[in-house]
């Protein structure tokens, strides 16, 4: 494209440590029968100890397939990163060997995936599963990881652990499943953990114990967290920062309060306008119209133009950079400010 | 227009459910079937809908709220008591008479990718109920009834030989909306309608129901477990635990003025799109999961997880009334509520 892009929204130049995860510029395409779905498309984002960044963005936004390529669990073929970095504490990952990579993954960086009945082994005991950590990755006697297990399971508050730790995935709840997630995730006391809708196939009332337990988990160890979901409520309880993603790039990225207090980008203000609110009726809900564009075919200049209230003849051909909102605030839009400060569009289309 | 359908108390209901109970065998051994227990998905449901109002049921999984749908539906028989039909019992009704009814009582299912027969197209889909009403439209005029259901919906009406595949999943949930007004009918069941859908996409098709309601006067029974959604469309609101009714109310009774610890608990736990109200909104946490509907607990079923629960609730079922400490007064507390202990709490924190 014409136009220059900015720096990544948080450059760690000349910073006294690298950052905890530090993506650069990542491109993910899969290469499919009906053309090259490019699915991420120059994602930029760093996540530090301690901190929670919310990934957010509806079904083939490329959220998910970011996090697998971080992870290194990407379907190859017909996924393949096709560029950008990922620096794990300064060390880019797409370079490193794969045995390397294993060695990472689970020990250093662990994942707590959706849907957790799909996830376990159906055929071994939750014990088993949790004990395979130990034993693969520290070599230790399969009753000693039996011990640790317990210890595990008692950890994410599951009652009764000690006589549940030979039970099978399937005789547990969604919630108490979703926890053995989370404890197999825990295992090796990771630095980051990705979450990918970890309460998405869960009650209310059992999701909000499980993204407490994160919480208090993640507070404890001091771990970075990578919530990525596409319920914006889940978000504004637990995130510092959110990033917000469609077609593949993230169109804006700012601290929680600053997102929902003022949107800099028109596709995140129409999120927040047609979402129903639980503490106000309104009267008809903002739709915003059209569909997500096909990721075989992603329009050219900004992506959400065809959508896009402000849409203007410049957004088709131009593909916004990221602006500089704010320190630590960035949008994709050419026409941020006056989103930002939430003036008419200049003319109805 | 909220306003109005809220003072109900002087119509005639359209439909009336009076102690509705369903509950499904479990059964032991191969060839000699032996029931050994049951599962009480519905356990003495009763509620009314109205002409022209949303009636929204939520409840948590498990708790029986589909399997209500389905006995309005009569997908299932119930295994005790009577759905009233502008005042005829339909629940033990079959055959002819069963089909009448139906033509009256539609229903929009949750997922638009399962729910539609992939080997159709959504002219079939749309015109099928017609194979099986013949007198609702006569033959040669189907198709251009079909071309006007799809306009309704707002779909492309030149798309009426496509495949379901062909359109994405805020489409297909238009299509199976357009096959319930095929009939039109006066009941619309809908069991979890957008909750498949992405959030951009949920807006549209809320949009589009609401102003189907109006134009045709449905009446609806929105079910779902998404409390701001239910909240968004509903008149009225019933909220479901374990198979039973846990409190019944309009919804700023419900959603403002709950006295039900299990509603309280529910609302509390929804994550508010706003980190300025949900970090100063009191979160009540319960423990513990939703027991089995197999062996629910005695009494009042929410007992085993309620902070309030004392002795009284383990043996004396509440009954779905207004509660004696608001008995007799205006206050929007003053509503249906199966709790020995309702206490009004604003957990909202609406202002």
């Amino acid at each position: 494209m014409a136009t220059a892009t900015t720096p990544d929204p948080a450059p760690d130049a000349g910073a006294a440590s690298p950052a905890l995860l530090d993506v650069r510029d990542l491109y993910v395409e899969f290469r499919t029968r009906d053309g090259v779905a490019r699915a991420v498309n120059g994602v930029s984002y760093r996540v530090d100890a301690g901190e929670t960044l919310a990934v957010l963005g509806e079904s083939g936004s490329g959220k998910s397939v970011t996090a697998q390529a971080l992870m290194g669990i990407l379907d190859s073929p017909p996924g393949f990163v096709t560029g950008g970095e990922i620096r794990f504490r300064g060390q880019d990952l797409l370079q490193a060997a794969p045995e390397e990579r294993r060695r990472i993954r689970g020990a250093r960086m662990a994942m707590i995936f959706q849907d957790a009945l799909s996830a376990l082994n159906p055929v071994l005991s939750v014990g088993t599963q949790l004990g395979e950590m130990y034993e693969v990755h520290q070599g230790m006697k399969r009753k000693d990881a039996r011990a640790k297990a317990v210890e595990l399971m008692e950890r994410v508050r599951i009652p009764a652990a000690r006589s549940r730790v030979g039970d099978y995935p399937h005789q547990f709840s969604g919630g108490m499943r979703q926890r053995i997630m989370i404890a197999m995730a825990l295992a090796l006391e990771p630095d980051l953990i990705i979450a990918d809708e970890p309460t998405t196939a869960l009650d209310v009332t059992v999701q909000a114990q499980v993204m407490d337990l994160l919480a208090d988990l993640q507070r404890e160890y001091d771990m970075g967290l990578i919530l990525i979901t596409h319920d914006l409520g889940v978000v504004a309880d637990v995130a510092d920062r959110i990033a917000v993603m469609y077609a593949g790039r993230i169109v804006e990225h700012a601290p929680v309060h600053d997102l929902y207090r003022a949107p800099a980008h028109p596709y995140t203000r129409g999120l927040l306008d047609s979402i129903p609110r639980l503490d106000q009726k309104g009267q008809e809900l903002y739709a915003i119209k059209g569909l997500p564009p096909s990721l075989t075919a992603i329009p050219p200049g900004c992506p959400f133009h065809p959508r896009c209230p402000r849409a203007r003849d410049r957004c088709a051909v131009d593909r916004p950079p990221q602006y500089d909102v704010a320190p630590g605030r960035t949008s994709a839009c050419h026409f941020w400010e006056e989103t930002l400060r939430d003036e008419e569009p200049p003319h109805d289309r | 227009m909220a306003e109005s359908l809220t003072k109900s108390a002087d119509r005639e209901p359209i439909l009336q459910v009076r102690n509705l109970v369903k509950h499904f065998p479990l059964t032991q051994g191969v060839l000699f079937k032996k029931q050994v227990g049951a599962v009480k998905a519905v356990d003495g449901i009763s509620f009314d809908l109205y002409r022209g109002e949303t009636l929204g049921i939520v409840g948590e999984s498990g708790c029986g709220k589909s399997t209500v749908a389905k006995l309005l539906m009569n997908l299932e028989r119930a295994t005790a008591g009577e759905v009233f039909y502008k005042g005829e019992d339909i629940s033990k009704l079959s055959g002819r008479a069963l089909k009448t009814v139906r033509r009256n009582i539609q229903m929009v299912f949750q997922d638009p990718y399962t729910s539609l027969n992939p080997r159709m197209t959504v002219g079939d889909i749309i015109g099928e109920p017609f194979d099986i009403h013949p007198e609702a439209a006569p033959k040669g005029d189907r198709r251009r009834k079909v071309q006007e259901l799809l306009d309704v919906v707002g779909l492309n009406p030149e798309y009426v030989n496509r495949y379901p595949h062909q359109f994405s999943g805020g489409q297909r949930q238009r299509i199976g909306i357009a096959r319930g007004l095929a009939l039109n009918p006066e009941i619309i069941i809908c069991d979890e309608p957008v909750s498949a859908l992405d959030v951009s996409v949920q807006a549209q098709v809320i949009n589009l129901m609401e102003r189907l309601q109006d134009e045709f006067d449905l009446s609806y029974v929105f079910i779902a477990h998404d409390l701001s959604i239910v909240r968004h469309i509903s008149d009225r609101v019933g909220v479901m635990y374990l198979g039973r009714m846990a409190e019944i109310g309009t919804d700023q009774e419900i959603y403002e003025h709950p006295t039900h610890p299990y509603t309280q608990a529910l609302l509390s736990a929804v994550p508010v799109p706003d980190p300025e109200v949900s970090g100063a909104r009191e979160r009540i946490i319960l423990s513990g999961d939703v027991p089995s509907p197999a062996n629910p607990p005695s009494g009042c079923r929410f007992r085993t997880r309620c902070w309030k629960a004392q002795d009284k609730c383990a043996e004396e079922t509440p009954l779905l009334a207004v509660p004696a400490p608001f008995k007799d007064t205006d206050s929007p507390a003053a509503h249906d509520s199966a709790c020995h202990f309702a206490e009004e709490k604003d957990v909202v924190g609406a202002a």
